[in-house]
């Protein structure tokens, strides 16, 4: 049980392209706001010997929104994301699933990026990125590439990022005009991580669903798409009849874990409830 | 920078900045009390954002402002919220304070008339084991209300 | 006639808030000693192994490491963790086992100590900490207290057999219970269990220890009961004087129990001992929750019997609790919950039996309320299901049944002399809307979110008067500016019992409030006391003062007469001043009368002081009726406390804020308990899971209901000014009054802690 870390040597390169280079280096980790990078290190988690800050490259923490897209840098703080009019009016999915998080000070030093990166599945600010269709921007050594958020993440904990190489961005294109979209969380107390959480966005005209999207988190290795359920909601009227149909397909598609914040039952059965109750908040509130 | 004064002081990139007030500075009205990030007792001032110093390397904030319980007094005299905590009964057995009322001045600096339920939201980083907090809230809402007639805070 | 007070019943700030909120307040973390080392405890991988060897060279040569030590280097004096328990009675005594040494021979729970290290920081502490290389051989291992007792089972303690640490009858069992189930109309049985609650105070356990040259040892480290804490330590642990041990209290970070055991402090004495230097020792919050204090879970079935027209004819319990791998407080916290059970309602026929058991569980103890809660929350249950038998309305039913003044106590089987949980009842009942909200038993309701209201009563001691050291001593001295010093041995945890003893001291010796300064914290300078456990500190404590205040009053009204050339009993007294009755203008200050008497270069100079005590020999019970309205998501099974009203028999509030502070904070605690908190622990590797503020939550801010407190004040004629305890009843009628509410709204009863919406749903399902 350890209060203190191990030693590592520290560096504070002031272009994305200087903290490529050093990550190249070996045993060495990229930090931004350092939240779980400073405890997974107290643990005895991770032991790098080069950590690599990202705090001194100027310019990351923009949140940019224009009619094109919301574009998020490396260093704009999940607090950020919250108090931004852009997000709140625009991408209120986003502010409602950043509004969940309940610590002020871990919205304060958490960066969007960051959350990301440590992939955990209960992850309240992925499903959101999910059904607004976001993607990221990664910088490696000489190089750009975009994915979409879905492609991301791979497991508990892991993503598609090589150990060489940064997200500079998170990229949300802007709704269709028909679009309605809520998140809904279901955890222990008010500031617990999720049992389940799920993000939905569906895309209305003359009141039919052109375009349905549900995302999952906390109930598999990592965020997900339950595009059986989608299915079944796209090209009909959301009646409670069709919402309920997608729910329980949503459940049926999932198979959780038992841990210690939940059943794999209970998630399971949640899942549908979850699912109903947030497509009838997006249908009904109007709100995207 | 702290609390107004510049220190110099030598110090290892693993160094957390909680560890690095209190051995090395003996600013010890931040406190430890988690490690985790969990429960906001650790909460100082980083350029007036709440912060963890239980997960803050230290050499992060090396050239910011850091504010902590000890410079919020003006001298001798209490700020509202520290005024307003004890007047309104919020302090017992005292660990969670120096967090908590740091906290509330972020809370207040950026809402200064905030209504219960955004007390609660902004405080809702810090854990209390004491109080149940309803005192707590009662203060905040004291010191907002005394800030409105003019104080500062 | 109302009395007019001048401090008592005021809502005046606590002497120690304004330190608290500058940060200046010193904790045990916070004591820094020239030349202080830093000790760091390694602790077991493995619940259930022997040590085979421990190699500590390569730790030793790690540079800045002062001392290592294991059982080898430990005295061969088994001591009880509990330091409580040197406040027992003999009879009591003998039921605390002597199962612990500094550092363990065994292993003996997932966590248990093993080595211990100190060095010159924690750096070099942690280094030389997993530099330690111990062989252990692993030994099958038990978790659950049934399976501990089987035949066959491992053994945690030599000389235990079966893994019974202790077996405890109820003393006040009367009647036949057997015979009496058979005469009642109605038979209701309700078994299950209580969680693990950890106190979870935000102030880690630490210690600071220093060995002087003559053999005597300062200790600073929290503790609830210092005087006894010494004495454990100096007999116990190392076979010293009483005289040979000074503990300091620093500021206490929240106790709620936990700091009635030993923690850290007697590795930190021995790395001290050995060092030649002061040794701090700290440890992490995962070590504090995987660790050696815990509420202790309780498995019991409460049966009762009753007749038809609502009277309780029998009631019976039985309890098996998991001591987990040392007794600590298990078997003293078991013996309250019986008698909080079991004494609260009026009964002709009643026993109670119970088992503690060892496990390789990490040690349970005692958490406020101390068994209370634990059996509150089956009996509770238990009640309701009488009520509904016989078709009573809950708030009728306990009326029918509770004890009033004249009755046994609960405690002691003494008359009760103040009792009001009636009135506590009806004014908590009105208050929440009972007649409107509780539709009568077997309502079926409709509808995804279902209200639901109930009930609980409880009773708690203002210490064990009649049964613990409950003699308490208090000094007040005054100053020559007319300011007094008042000496005290309470432990401030954050209740505010500096603030209302000084409330007390002000008006019992008719002194102003701002000129009273307590000195406490310190046993080469405070007067023996057992400490601030069981709510007794304002009613024990309190008494001790205002006998010493009555007398330094006396002593300055003598005064005064000679200076004023009237009768002592002609004067009177306020705010620090003394005059002449009916004519007020003619007085003097306390400053004059007290700087005269020393300044006398006559023959009568003195110092005007007294030594005040007070032998408690009543449990004083104080009583609380709380009420718990909430809402229920039948899809999600989650439960919404939308209102909780309690109403507490306090007799007099001193602080009327401190008290409320104290319920409310409570009822947090007693929510996190009915709701959220669960300490989990591995069935198979006795890995505590619940390591963190993460995994084990606590109610933040954003999870308390509406709270409202009703204070009942008929002043108790052996209280100082009438106060009764109220420290820990906060905590006892939560779950209880949730759980019933619960069975209201859906019809399901819960029976084990924490009600999680997994729970609910479960039962909902089965219902159907």
């Amino acid at each position: 049980m350890h209060r203190v870390l191990l030693p590592f040597e520290f560096f504070e390169p002031k272009t994305i392209e200087e903290a490529v280079h050093l990550l190249d280096t070996g045993n060495a980790k990229v930090m931004a706001g350092g939240v779980d990078l400073v405890l997974k290190m107290r643990l005895r988690l991770i032991s790098p010997e080069y950590v690599i800050s990202l705090l001194k490259v100027p310019g990351l923490d923009y949140i940019e929104g224009n009619p094109a897209g919301l574009r998020l840098g490396a260093l704009a703080t999940i607090r950020q994301v919250e108090l931004s009019q852009v997000v709140q009016k625009n991408w209120t999915i986003l502010y409602d699933a950043v509004r969940q998080i309940a610590s002020v000070q871990v919205k304060t030093m958490g960066t969007m990026v960051g959350n990301l990166c440590v992939a955990t599945p209960a992850s309240d600010i992925s499903p959101a990125l999910y059904v607004l269709g976001a993607k990221v921007k990664i910088a490696g050594v000489n190089y750009e590439k975009v994915i979409p958020i879905e492609n991301f993440f791979v497991a508990v904990g892991n993503t598609i990022l090589e150990s060489n190489e940064i997200v500079t961005d998170i990229l949300i294109p802007s709704l269709s005009p028909g679009a309605r979209g809520a998140f809904m969380k279901l955890a222990k107390t008010a500031e617990d991580i999720a049992k389940v959480n799920t993000a939905v966005m569906v895309t209305i005209t003359d009141n039919i669903c052109t375009e349905a999207k549900i995302a999952l988190g906390s109930v598999a290795p990592t965020p997900i798409r339950v595009t059986g359920a989608e299915e079944l909601l796209t090209g009909q009227k959301l009646d409670g009849a069709h919402i309920a149909r997608a729910a329980e397909a949503a459940a049926e598609a999932v198979k959780p874990i038992t841990d210690i914040r939940s059943s794999a039952g209970y998630r399971k059965e949640m899942v549908s409830v979850l699912v109903k109750d947030a497509l009838l908040k997006a249908t009904s509130s109007g709100r995207v | 920078m702290v609390n107004g004064k510049l220190y110099e002081i030598i110090i290892e990139p693993r160094m957390l900045l909680v560890d690095v007030l209190r051995e090395r500075m003996g600013l010890t009205g931040t406190k430890y009390a988690c490690g985790t990030g969990d429960c906001g007792a650790c909460t100082v001032l980083v350029d007036g954002k709440p912060i963890l110093s239980c997960l803050t390397l230290a050499v992060t904030v090396r050239d910011k402002n850091i504010l902590t319980i000890e410079g919020i007094a003006d001298g001798n005299t209490l700020h509202p919220l520290q005024q307003a905590f004890i007047d309104n009964g919020a302090v017992q057995c005292g660990f969670c304070i120096p967090g908590m009322v740091l906290s509330a001045k972020a809370l207040l600096e950026e809402n200064p008339l905030p209504t219960r339920n955004e007390i609660q939201a902004g405080l809702a980083g810090n854990l209390c084991r004491c109080t149940g907090y309803v005192k707590v809230i009662d203060a905040v809402q004291a010191a907002a209300e005394t800030a409105g007639k003019g104080g500062k805070i | 006639m109302v009395q007019k007070f001048s401090s008592v019943g005021k809502r005046l700030p606590r002497p120690d808030a304004a330190s608290k909120v500058m940060g200046a307040a010193q904790y045990g973390a916070d004591v820094s000693l020239p030349g202080m080392l830093i000790g760091r405890i390694l602790r077991s991988p493995y619940p259930h192994a022997k040590i085979v060897k421990i190699d500590t060279s390569k730790a030793k040569k790690l540079a800045g490491v002062e001392a290592i030590i294991t059982f080898e280097d430990v005295p061969k004096l088994p001591f009880t963790r509990s330091v409580m328990a040197e406040g027992f009675p003999a009879v009591a005594y003998e039921g605390e086992n002597l199962d612990q040494y500094i550092l363990s021979d065994k292993a003996r729970y997932m966590g248990d100590w093993i080595a211990a290290v100190a060095a010159v920081d924690n750096y070099v502490a942690e280094e030389a900490l997993d530099l330690i290389e111990v062989e252990y051989q692993p030994l099958p291992a038990v978790f659950d207290p049934e399976e501990a007792m089987k035949p066959g089972a491992p053994l945690v303690h030599e000389g235990y057999e079966n893994n019974i640490a202790g077996k405890i009858e109820h003393p006040f069992s009367c009647g036949d219970v057997e015979k009496a189930f058979k005469e009642s109309d109605y038979v209701v049985e309700f078994s299950g269990q209580n969680s693990r609650q950890k106190q979870a105070h935000l102030e880690l356990d630490v210690a600071v220890a220093q060995w002087d040259t003559q053999g005597r040892v300062t200790i600073w480290s929290p503790c609830q009961n210092p005087h006894l804490a010494k004495k454990a330590l100096a007999r116990r642990v190392f076979d010293i004087g009483e005289g040979a041990v000074r503990w300091i209290t620093p500021t206490v970070g929240g106790g709620f129990g936990a700091r009635m055991s030993f923690g850290v402090e007697p590795v930190c004495a021995m790395l001290a001992k050995v060092t030649g230097k002061p040794v701090k020792v700290v440890v992490t919050r995962e070590e504090d929750f995987a660790g050696w204090n815990s509420r202790t879970e309780q498995r019991q079935t409460i049966k009762i019997g009753v007749k038809k027209e609502g009277t309780i004819h029998a009631i019976k319990q039985k309890i098996l609790s998991d001591s987990g791998a040392y007794l600590s407080h298990s078997g003293s916290i078991t013996a309250v919950n019986m008698q909080s059970a079991l004494g609260l309602f009026r009964s002709p026929n009643i026993s109670g039996e119970a088992k503690i058991v060892y496990t390789n569980n990490p040690t349970s103890s005692g958490m406020r309320g101390y068994g209370n809660p634990e059996g509150a929350f089956i009996l509770q249950q238990a009640i309701d299901m009488a009520a509904e038998k016989v078709g009573m309305d809950p708030v009728a039913f306990r009326l029918k049944n509770i004890k009033g003044v004249g009755e046994p106590s609960m405690w002691i089987p003494v008359a009760l002399d103040s009792c009001n949980l009636e009135q506590c009842i009806k004014l908590a009942a009105e208050k929440i809307g009972w007649k409107k909200k509780w539709g009568g038993w077997g309502k079926k309701k409709e509808g995804r979110m279902r209200s639901g209201i109930g009930m609980s009563i409880m009773t708690h001691a203002s210490g064990a008067g009649g049964f613990l050291l409950e003699h308490s001593h208090a000094i007040i001295k005054l100053n020559e500016d007319g300011t007094a010093h008042l000496t005290v041995s309470p432990c401030e945890m954050g209740q505010g019992i500096l603030g209302a003893l000084s409330q007390i001291a002000a008006e019992a010796t008719g002194l102003r409030y701002e000129d009273i300064h307590v000195i406490t914290g310190d046993t080469d300078i405070t007067l023996f006391d057992i400490g601030s456990h069981a709510s007794r500190s304002t009613y024990v404590i309190g008494n001790a003062v205002v006998n010493a205040g009555q007398k330094v009053r006396q002593m300055i009204l003598e005064r005064a007469a000679k200076k004023l050339k009237v009768f002592a009993d002609k004067l009177d007294m306020r705010e620090g001043r003394v005059y002449v009755q009916g004519a007020p203008e003619k007085g003097l200050g306390v400053a004059e009368i007290s700087h005269d008497a020393i300044y006398d270069y006559g023959t009568t100079g003195q110092h005007i002081m007294a030594v005040g005590s007070f032998q408690s020999v009543s449990h004083c019970p104080n009583f609380q009726a709380g009420f718990a309205e909430i809402e229920v998501d039948t899809e999600t099974g989650i439960i919404k406390v939308i209102k909780y009203i309690l109403a507490h028999d306090i007799g007099r509030a001193i602080n009327p804020q401190n008290v409320e502070g104290q319920l409310q904070g409570g009822t947090a605690q007693g929510l996190g308990y009915a709701l959220y908190e669960d300490l989990v622990i591995d069935k198979i590797t006795g890995n505590t899971l619940s390591d963190s503020f993460a995994t084990y939550k606590i109610p933040s801010s954003l999870d308390i209901p509406e709270i409202e407190v009703i204070l009942v004040e008929e002043p108790a004629s052996s209280g100082p000014f009438g106060a009764k305890g109220v420290g820990e009843p906060g905590m006892v009628n939560v779950a209880p009054s949730i759980a019933n509410a619960l069975y209201d709204a859906i019809g399901v009863r819960i029976n084990s802690l924490p009600i999680t919406p997994e729970k609910v749903l479960s039962a909902l399902k089965s219902k159907k």
